[in-house]
C-alpha cells in the first residue's frame, strides 16, 4: 500500500533528503522544512520505498501537503 | 475408586470447556501465527498461578450450552512477576467471544474483585460485540441492569490488548484502559465493517475503519502497536511493572542499573547551540533517566509531546516533554490531549511528573481552532492543577506563552528549574519584535535586529531567577542529580507517597 507523508506545518521545503527508489526506515528524515525560523524534518512514519516526491526544494507548502509517497 | 463417576464426569467437563471452539478454529489461529485465548493467558502470567473462574459457564440458552465452552470468555486470577492480577481473555473461537448474559456476569465478577481488592485488571480483547440473537428485542435489551458496567474510577490499573476484531465491549474496555496495545492486523471499531457497510451502503476497508494506523496516529486510542500476540503480552507485562497494584500504594521500586549517572554527562552534545536547530527530546530523556527504563506511550500520536514512563534512581516517574523535532515543538491539539491523558494516569497511580519544556507556544491557526484547541489547552491546564503528585519542571530551551503554564511554569509545578540555555517569555522574540515594533525583518533588517536584541535579552533564565520565577538555573549536566534531589524533597511523606487522585474519574481520551 501507499503511505502519504505530508508536511506537518506550513513552510518552505529546504532540502529533500531522499531519491525515488530509496529504501527508508521508520523515523528517517525524508525532507527538511524551514518553518517558524526552524529546520524541521519530515520523517518516515514507517519503513518503505520512496515512490514519489511531489515537491521540489524551495516550494512553499501548506500543512497537509504530500511531500513524499512511500510504498510500504 | 470412591466417587468414580463424579471424578470422570468432572474431568470430562473440564476437557470440554478447555477445548474452546474446536480444533478447526484453533488451527486457523495457529496458521495465522496467532495464539488462542488460553495460550495467551499461559504466556502472560507466571507459571501455575492462573485460577480460572467460570470454566463451566455456558450460554444461557439451553440449545447453545454444548457449543459455548466457558461462554467465550476465559476469566480468572493470576500473578504477573509475583503480583496478583485479574484477567479476561476473549475466546474468539466461541461465537466470536460475543458478550452474553452469562459471560458478562463473569467479567463483572473479576472486575469487581480486582477493583475492591486492589489488583490490576487485564483484558485480552477480541470480540464481535453483543451476542445475537440473545440481545434482540425489547426483552433482550432489558436483561442487563448494571449501572456500573462502564464506570471507571481507577482504584486499580487496567491494561488491554487488542488482538483481532474488537467491536462493542472489546473496544469499550480497550478505550477505558490505562494502557492499550494493538497487534497489527487487528481492527477496533464501534461496529464491524460488515454492519457499517450495510448501514452506509459503502464498502469499507477494515484497516481504514479501525486499523493500527488509524488508532496509533489519528485517534490516539491505542498506546502502542506491535507485530505479534507475544509482543502485545510482553508490553502489558512491561506496563504493569511501572504501576502500583492499586491507587493506595506507590509504584514498585527497581534496582538502579550500573553506570546510571553516566549518560547525562554527554547531554550538551544532544542540545544544539543554534536555537533554529531542532533535536529529538527523547535523547535528552534517555540521558537523564535510568538506562533502559523508558516506556513511551502513544509514540505515533500527538508527537509534539512525548509521554513516557521511566525511572530515576529506581523510582517510577511520568515524563511529559515537548519535542522540537516535530513542528518545532509547537504543541498541537493531539499533543495537548495526549498530555492530559497522561496526567490522568500519573495522578491516579501516584507517579511523580517530570516536565521538560522546549516549546515556542501552542500551534495556532485554522486547523488548531477547528480541532477545539482552547478546550484542549484548558483541560490540560485544569488537569495539571488538580494533580497532587510531585511535579517538577525543567526548561531546556524555549518556553513561551500559555504553554509555559501548561508545562509547569508559573507555579504549576512544585519546582521549576531552567537550564542556562533557557529563554522564557510571553512570545517568541522574533514574533514579539514584529508585533511590538511593527518592523518586518526582510524590509528593515538593521533596525529589526536592534529591536530584536533588546526583546531577546529579557528572555534570559537569570531574569526569571532574579524574581524567583524559576527556583534554579542549572547546568544541563546536573539535571539527573537535580531531579533525584527534588524527587526526594517533594516526596509525599505524610501519605506514604499516595496522592489525592482528583483525576482518577477522568476519561482516558479527550
Amino acid at each position: 500500500m501507499i503511505v502519504q507523508v505530508s508536511a506537518d506545518l506550513t513552510g518552505t521545503v529546504w532540502k529533500i533528503m531522499v531519491n525515488i527508489g530509496d529504501q527508508v526506515a521508520e523515523g528517517d528524515a525524508l525532507a527538511i522544512m524551514e518553518s517558524m525560523k526552524m529546520e524541521i524534518p519530515v520523517m518516515a512514519p514507517e519503513a518503505g520505498e520512496v515512490v514519489e516526491i511531489p515537491v521540489q526544494e524551495g516550494d512553499v507548502v501548506q500543512e497537509g501537503t504530500p511531500v513524499v509517497r512511500l510504498k510500504v | 475408586m470412591p466417587f468414580e463417576n463424579n471424578q470422570a464426569e468432572h474431568l470430562q467437563r473440564i476437557r470440554k470447556a478447555q477445548a474452546m471452539g474446536g480444533p478447526e478454529k484453533l488451527d486457523l489461529l495457529h496458521r495465522e501465527g496467532r495464539l488462542n485465548a488460553r495460550e495467551r493467558v499461559t504466556y502472560l502470567v507466571d507459571a501455575e498461578t492462573f485460577h480460572e473462574t467460570g470454566l463451566f459457564a455456558t450460554s444461557i440458552r439451553p440449545e447453545m450450552r454444548d457449543k459455548t465452552p466457558a461462554d467465550g470468555k476465559v476469566a480468572g486470577f493470576a500473578q504477573i512477576n509475583g503480583r496478583p492480577i485479574g484477567l479476561i481473555a476473549n475466546d474468539f473461537t466461541v461465537l466470536g467471544a460475543s458478550s452474553s448474559a452469562v459471560n458478562s456476569k463473569k467479567v463483572h465478577h473479576v472486575k469487581e474483585i480486582a477493583t475492591r481488592k486492589g489488583m490490576p485488571l487485564v483484558f485480552l480483547g477480541e470480540s464481535t460485540g453483543a451476542r445475537m440473537p440473545d440481545v434482540m428485542g425489547a426483552a433482550g435489551m432489558g436483561q442487563s441492569q448494571n449501572p456500573t458496567q462502564y464506570r471507571r474510577t481507577r482504584e486499580s490499573p487496567w491494561a488491554s490488548a487488542v488482538l483481532g476484531f474488537a467491536f462493542g465491549s472489546a473496544a469499550w474496555y480497550a478505550c477505558m484502559s490505562d494502557f492499550t496495545v494493538m497487534r497489527k492486523g487487528s481492527v477496533m471499531a464501534v461496529s464491524s465493517p460488515r454492519l457499517v457497510a450495510m448501514a452506509t451502503k459503502e464498502r469499507i476497508d477494515p484497516e481504514e475503519l479501525g486499523g493500527w494506523r488509524l488508532h496509533s496516529q489519528v485517534t490516539g486510542l491505542v498506546d502502542m502497536v506491535v507485530d505479534t500476540d507475544e509482543e502485545a503480552l510482553d508490553a502489558i507485562k512491561a506496563f504493569l511493572s511501572y504501576l502500583p497494584s492499586h491507587q493506595n500504594e506507590i509504584p514498585p521500586k527497581h534496582p538502579v542499573p550500573a553506570n546510571a549517572d553516566q549518560a547525562v554527562g554527554g547531554i550538551l552534545d544532544i542540545l544544539p547551540e543554534n536555537r533554529q536547530q531542532v533535536y529529538d527530546v527523547r535523547k535528552i530523556i534517555q540521558a537523564v533517566v535510568d538506562p533502559g527504563s523508558v516506556f513511551e506511550l502513544k509514540s505515533r500520536y500527538g508527537r509534539t509531546i512525548v509521554t513516557a514512563l521511566a525511572r530515576i534512581d529506581g523510582r517510577v516517574v511520568g515524563i511529559v516533554a515537548n519535542n522540537p523535532l516535530v513542528k518545532g515543538g509547537a504543541i498541537d491539539a493531539n499533543g495537548a490531549a495526549k498530555a492530559t491523558e497522561f496526567l490522568v494516569l500519573c495522578d491516579s497511580f501516584n507517579m511523580p511528573i517530570i516536565l521538560f519544556q522546549d516549546q515556542p507556544g501552542f500551534l495556532v491557526g485554522l486547523e488548531a481552532e477547528r480541532q477545539g484547541m482552547p478546550g484542549k489547552v484548558i483541560n490540560w491546564m485544569n488537569a495539571l492543577s488538580l494533580c497532587t503528585v510531585p511535579k517538577i519542571a525543567v526548561i531546556l530551551r524555549k518556553s513561551y506563552g500559555q504553554a509555559f503554564l501548561n508545562m509547569g511554569g508559573g507555579g504549576n509545578a512544585d519546582e521549576l528549574a531552567a537550564w542556562w540555555s533557557a529563554e522564557i517569555s510571553f512570545m517568541d522574540p522574533v514574533a514579539a519584535t514584529v508585533i511590538v515594533t511593527g518592523l518586518i525583518p526582510a524590509q528593515d533588517p538593521q533596525r529589526f535586529d536592534q529591536a530584536f536584541q533588546s526583546v531577546q535579552k529579557e528572555t534570559s533564565p537569570y531574569e526569571s531567577a532574579a524574581v524567583y520565577g524559576v527556583q534554579d538555573v542549572i547546568d544541563p549536566r546536573d539535571t539527573r542529580d537535580y531531579l533525584k534531589t527534588m524527587l526526594n524533597v517533594h516526596d509525599l511523606r505524610l501519605t506514604d507517597g499516595v496522592g489525592q487522585h482528583y483525576l482518577s474519574a477522568w476519561p482516558t481520551s479527550f
